[in-house]
């Protein structure tokens, strides 16, 4: 009893008291926003990277490959933070919105090279099948590479989907009050953080669990690569 | 049908072939054949444009596809291609695989698109594999239906670069039984193959092509019965050779030895058939060296082929100088060698001409 007793205590105090629970929530909003923007935009970064990297010309194939290195091979905190104290510095851009381009940058340059790998693994003869059959090198893409290729994509970019998620947790340090924030601040306040940095964990898990549900909605067919 | 002026394809610096002319008929079912590298493949792939020939002109159905402007995708719907590989569509069910092509490219209803494959599938044998994905079948399974996908799109004619060479053996006799009823229903078709009684079965005509072309082209029965050239008579007898010279007394038997027994190990003649060779060889060798050689150093040459197809080894034994038929010397005599070669061989048969013995024994 006394551990449901000292639950229900800290459910009371940390998250009843004050409406704590709409400040949570307000934080929560802002992790998925920041989310499903950086995904939305950072898909379409990595399209464009992707579309650079394996392009004919040699100097967008140099400058993409750069560009992916340096943004895959350094932390999303650094990239959010310069673009904040120094791109940014005297503009006044809503936090909100740097934070979504870092991550769209960030999560691009890791897309572009999921789609780079997926695309390069489609098996070619199968595709100069397609043309022998008659399609155009556009119906063939269409038909055979991309449906072929998201399936070689689709675990590694919910891998991706999960990972932008969770770094999102950082944008705390310019400003943002975004779920990590939140629950770190309750906790600050109520002097029992425990509680309420688990509490914390278990939204970041819930949201996690939902993208793989997302994933696997659509039932797996039979066919192998 | 299809017609070849002049065509040549390089790789860089490697000449695949020049100046091919060919000229295939409707109805007619062509099969190329020759050794490997001599470029089969590659000239299917140049006839389908997948490779763009060097030179020279390519004519599907009159169009000439090498010139500018050409629809390409056009002409590839009536011109099917089956590969050595299947390459069916991995993500697609056998279905599918049949169906994308006359909905997608030639925007066919879906309803239809799947009655002509039920047809084909029966046609094939396959009717209860429709929903199998192409990981599921066996490989001549999948071969047959990416026969049944490539005559989806109803093609003029269908190039078969090699379809049983990725087949174990079981497997073979499906396919093949498969393009027989096709060639006999009068679809005009080019097939490279190393199958060759299919090819002399099936085929009207033959190509044999080696040396940087076609070889030598005629009629099934001409190539395979009559073959007039050399090369395409060594690679139909399914012939390996092994040649030898000595102009010395003092030659190095233990090495002439040695390099036999590599030859024959490498076509995997028993072993007892090498010791003949062997003996049989080192007995002509010392036979005419003391008839016909008595003063004078030697000038022989020997040829030793061997016939996969019917395992036979042939010996002929030239020799310059005057003439010397060791055999006559067999009856009653003492010589012990000449017995052993009459007993070893199953024929042999010696002539005089130009100064040259010749010497041919069957073993």
């Amino acid at each position: 009893m006394d551990i449901l007793e000292s639950i229900a205590n800290a459910v009371s105090k940390n998250l009843i008291a004050g409406n704590a629970w709409i400040v949570v929530l307000g934080g929560l909003k802002v992790t998925l926003l920041i989310s499903v923007a950086g995904l939305f935009f950072g898909t379409i970064t990595g399209v464009i990277f992707c579309a650079m990297r394996l392009s004919k010309s040699a100097i967008l194939r140099f400058f993409s490959k750069t560009l992916i290195a340096i943004l895959r091979g350094s932390p999303v905190l650094l990239l959010l933070m310069i673009l904040y104290y120094v791109v940014f510095a005297n503009s006044r851009v809503n936090a909100v919105y740097i934070a979504i381009i870092a991550f769209a940058l960030n999560s691009g340059a890791h897309i572009a090279e999921i789609m780079r790998s997926a695309l390069l693994a489609v098996d070619k003869k199968q595709l100069e099948a397609a043309r022998m059959l008659g399609f155009t090198p556009f119906k063939a893409f269409m038909s055979i590479t991309l449906p072929q290729s998201w399936r070689v994509a689709k675990p590694v970019y919910q891998n991706a989907i999960i990972n932008l998620i969770q770094w999102t947790s950082v944008v705390g340090y310019v400003t943002i009050t975004d779920l990590t924030r939140t629950v770190n601040n309750i906790g600050a306040r109520t002097g029992d953080p425990f509680f309420a940095l688990f509490f914390g964990v278990l939204i970041y898990l819930a949201i996690s669990y939902l993208v793989y549900i997302l994933f696997s909605l659509k039932t797996e067919k039979k066919g192998a690569l | 049908m299809i017609k070849a002026e002049n065509l040549t394809k390089k790789f860089g610096n490697l000449t695949v072939f020049e100046d091919v002319n060919l000229h295939v008929h409707k109805g007619e079912c062509i099969a190329v054949i020759g050794p490997s590298g001599t470029g089969k493949s590659v000239l299917f792939r140049s006839l389908a444009l997948l490779e763009r020939p060097n030179a020279g002109h390519v004519y599907i159905n009159g169009t000439n596809i090498t010139q500018k402007g050409i629809n390409i995708n056009k002409v590839r719907e009536k011109l099917g291609m089956v590969y050595q590989g299947f390459h069916l569509f991995s993500h697609l069910n056998v279905l599918d695989n049949i169906t994308l092509a006359p909905v997608k490219v030639r925007g066919d209803s879906k309803a239809k698109a799947i009655k002509s494959a039920e047809e084909l599938l029966a046609m094939v044998g396959l009717a209860d594999k429709a929903f199998s994905y192409p990981h599921q079948l066996s490989g001549g399974q999948q071969q047959r239906v990416a026969i049944a996908r490539s005559l989806a799109m109803e093609p003029d004619i269908i190039l078969f670069d090699e379809p049983t060479s990725a087949l174990d053996p079981s497997m073979t006799g499906e396919v093949l039984a498969i393009i027989r009823n096709l060639a006999r229903s009068g679809l005009t078709m080019m097939i490279t193959t190393h199958e060759m009684g299919f090819a002399q079965d099936v085929a009207n005509r033959v190509f044999y092509m080696d040396e940087k072309g076609i070889y030598e082209e005629g009629t099934a029965d001409e190539i395979f019965l009559s073959p007039k050239r050399e090369k395409t008579r060594l690679f139909i007898r399914r012939l390996k050779v092994f040649n030898y010279s000595v102009t010395s007394k003092g030659f190095d038997m233990v090495a002439m030895n040695v390099k036999i027994e590599l030859f024959c190990q490498k076509y995997n003649i028993e072993h007892k058939k090498i010791n003949y060779i062997q003996l049989v060889l080192e007995e002509l060798m010392l036979e005419v060296f003391n008839g016909c050689y008595k003063y004078l150093q030697p000038d022989i040459e020997y040829t030793v082929e061997y016939s996969e197809e019917r395992d036979e080894i042939q010996i002929t034994f030239i020799y310059r100088g005057e003439e010397y038929n060791p055999f006559l010397t067999i009856e009653g005599s003492d010589q012990l060698g000449m017995v052993l070669i009459s007993g070893i061989s199953k024929s042999y048969t010696h002539n005089y001409e130009n100064s040259c013995n010749t010497i041919i024994l069957n073993i």
